[in-house]
């Protein structure tokens, strides 16, 4: 048995996936299975969308961590042999997919951002990001099955067929062991931000802000540009000032705006690779050395406490 | 009592690292450091102690220079190191470093609880944790924000897509960490100097039973790189002016 493998959390993880799990599996030659949580639905329309077999894995009782799952996934690839599984970069994959990896002892491409199929050797190279984003990576797994994480995002989701539906059974498998870690809540997040992933126009808050109520100045500089507000790192992700999913970078998310400004962002390579295909970048640092000028198209040397209220007067002339 | 491990790795600091005309990196300049979250997770692990009581042994697998990272680690309050050294250990993939720090973990020094860094800042691979975490057959939870020990068991508030699962752990368990876990601190003269009085225990490559072989191999690093046109402006109205004449012309305001 052979095939090639994607698990997801949710659909729309799953039907990226199968794009490009689709075309590895027929440059493979071999089958391709989904493998999704609790969804039965999710897991019928992987069918629909170019998957041979779909698999839901389920709780015996109430959801806990994912990782309960582990055991069984170990258990299936042993028995079926894949050549490959993809598996979503999220938080709660990333590190089941570590897991399985290390029970398998196979190797695991991370964060991977283009997959090669070499005809010769019958492999998949593997591109991700190294030293912050400053360098490409190309790697391949020695072992079977080889293994990759890939972002959400990274690939265009698999359509359904025109013509009569594809049908296939949906194989259901019931979590086997005992978890070893209890969940004792899932808290909301207080506030959660709208997805900017694909927004025109993008307002960056860094660091060079003195206390979160200034950040009402890039909230300023946003209407009149009609943009969105996103912030770096140590704003979302270390002080809170903003919802973590506006975190632009290597850990957070990759933006494609016409428009980026960053207002007190130092430039750290970690950050600017979220920003690699934006149109245009500027950025206001009131220090000329900052490394963010040498990534960017425009630059306004200046403090942004005084310089955005300029920028904001100028802009609104101008409309 | 609780007596943590923590693991850091001493990577090449990016922000120094070159790129020649052909697009290959150049190292010839570089510097090292602590990885940018390993310091957080030391300071988490250092905290931990100081609330519970208990031990903070930071544990490294690394080529000899990271003997640097090794004091630079201790001046940051743990209370000794672990360094397992060899210059093959420069360039190890993470189920080998993951295979490494086990073997020296449990060989080495008793632990209830394992903290790693959420991931490194060279490789980034984020696999190392739950890798060690298998190797040593604990628990595991990553990208964790807070935690508190109780009896025998640890929460974790872990960050998920969307919302925070407060997990629970049976001791002895691993976590890897996020850098809101806690702020490093800057150590002082005084630190360094305590720093070079506490035990370092080096482990050889041929303490161990094995050092497994790589499972991924690296074809080609490039570098990558953002091509801009860097222009830059003053802050005065003239500057303002041209800047606003420049997104314009470029059109971007719409
Ligand atoms: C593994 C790893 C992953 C990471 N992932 C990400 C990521 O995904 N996203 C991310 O953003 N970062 C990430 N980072 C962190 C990254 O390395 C930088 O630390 C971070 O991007 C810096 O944020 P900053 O520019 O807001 O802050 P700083 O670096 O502190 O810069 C603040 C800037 O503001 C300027 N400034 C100060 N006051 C003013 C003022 N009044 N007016 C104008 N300018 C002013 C200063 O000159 C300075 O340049 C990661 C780091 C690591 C190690
Ligand atoms: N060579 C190493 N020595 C000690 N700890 C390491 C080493 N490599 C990785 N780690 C730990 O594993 C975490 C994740 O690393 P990585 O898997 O490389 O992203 C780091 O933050 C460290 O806590």
């Amino acid at each position: 048995m052979a095939g090639v493998w994607v698990l997801g959390e949710n659909r729309e993880q799953l039907f990226e996936l199968l794009s490009i799990g689709r075309s590895l599996a027929d440059k493979y030659g071999t089958t391709l299975a989904a493998f999704a949580f609790q969804d039965t639905q999710a897991a019928r329309d992987c069918i629909a969308r170019g998957a041979d077999r779909a698999v839901v894995l389920k709780y015996r009782g109430q959801e806990g961590p994912l990782d309960v799952f582990m055991p069984t996934i170990v258990e299936e690839v042993k028995g079926k042999d894949p050549d490959m599984l993809l598996i979503a970069s999220t938080y709660r994959l990333k590190e089941l997919a570590a897991r399985i990896a290390e029970r398998l002892k196979a190797g695991l491409c991370s964060d991977c951002i283009k997959l090669v199929f070499n005809e010769e050797e019958k492999s998949v190279e593997m591109e991700r990001l190294m030293y912050g984003g400053s360098a490409v990576q190309k790697v391949v797994c020695l072992s079977r099955p080889a293994m990759a994480t890939i972002p959400p995002g990274t690939f265009e989701k698999a359509e359904a067929g025109s013509g009569p539906g594809k049908e296939g059974d949906v194989d259901e498998i019931v979590q086997t062991n005992e978890p070893a870690v209890t969940m004792l809540e899932r808290k909301v997040r207080e506030r959660e931000a709208k997805d900017i992933r694909e927004a025109r126009t993008v307002i960056c808050v860094g660091r060079g802000f003195e206390k979160k109520e200034d950040i009402k100045l890039a909230e300023e500089l946003a209407t009149v540009l009609r943009g969105e507000i996103a912030g770096t790192r140590p704003v979302t992700e270390e002080l809170h000032w903003l919802p973590e999913s506006l975190c632009i970078g290597l850990s957070g998310i990759q933006v494609r705006p016409d428009l980026y400004i960053g207002l007190g962002v130092s430039g750290q390579i970690q950050h600017v690779t979220g920003l690699r295909d934006a149109k245009v970048i500027c950025a206001v640092n009131r220090d000329a050395n900052a490394p963010i000028f040498g990534v960017s198209d425009l630059g306004i040397v200046g403090d942004l406490y005084d310089v955005v209220p300029k920028l904001v007067d100028e802009l609104k002339k101008g409309f | 009592m609780l007596d943590i491990v923590v693991c850091f790795k001493w990577v090449v600091d990016e922000a120094f690292i070159r790129r020649t005309s052909s697009g290959d990196l150049d190292f010839s300049s570089v510097d090292y450091k602590i990885s940018e979250y390993d310091r957080n997770a030391i300071e988490a692990a250092v905290r931990l102690r100081e609330e519970y009581g208990g031990s903070v042994t930071a544990v490294i697998v690394g080529a000899p220079e990271a003997a640097k990272g090794v004091k630079d680690a201790l001046s940051r309050g743990p209370d000794r190191a672990v360094f397992a050294e060899d210059p093959l250990f420069r360039d190890l993939d993470p189920s080998q470093t993951a295979s490494v720090l086990g073997q020296v973990i449990s060989s080495k020094t008793p632990f209830h609880l394992i903290i790693c860094g959420e991931g490194s800042g060279d490789v980034y691979s984020q696999q190392t944790g739950p890798r060690l975490a298998e190797f040593l057959g604990i628990p595991c939870a990553a990208y964790v924000q807070r935690l508190t020990v109780k009896e025998e068991k640890v929460m974790a508030d872990r960050k998920v897509e969307g919302f925070i699962e407060v997990d629970i752990l049976p001791l002895p368990a691993l976590v890897t960490v996020l850098p809101d876990i806690a702020t490093p601190r800057i150590p002082g003269v005084k630190d360094t100097l305590m720093a070079s009085k506490k035990a370092v225990i080096k482990v050889g490559k041929n303490e161990l039973t094995a050092v497994p072989p790589p499972l991924l191999k690296t074809q080609s690093l490039k570098a990558a790189r953002v091509e801009r046109e860097c222009e830059k402006f003053t802050a005065e109205a003239e500057g303002i002016k041209r800047f606003v004449a420049a997104l314009q012309k470029r059109g971007v305001l719409k």
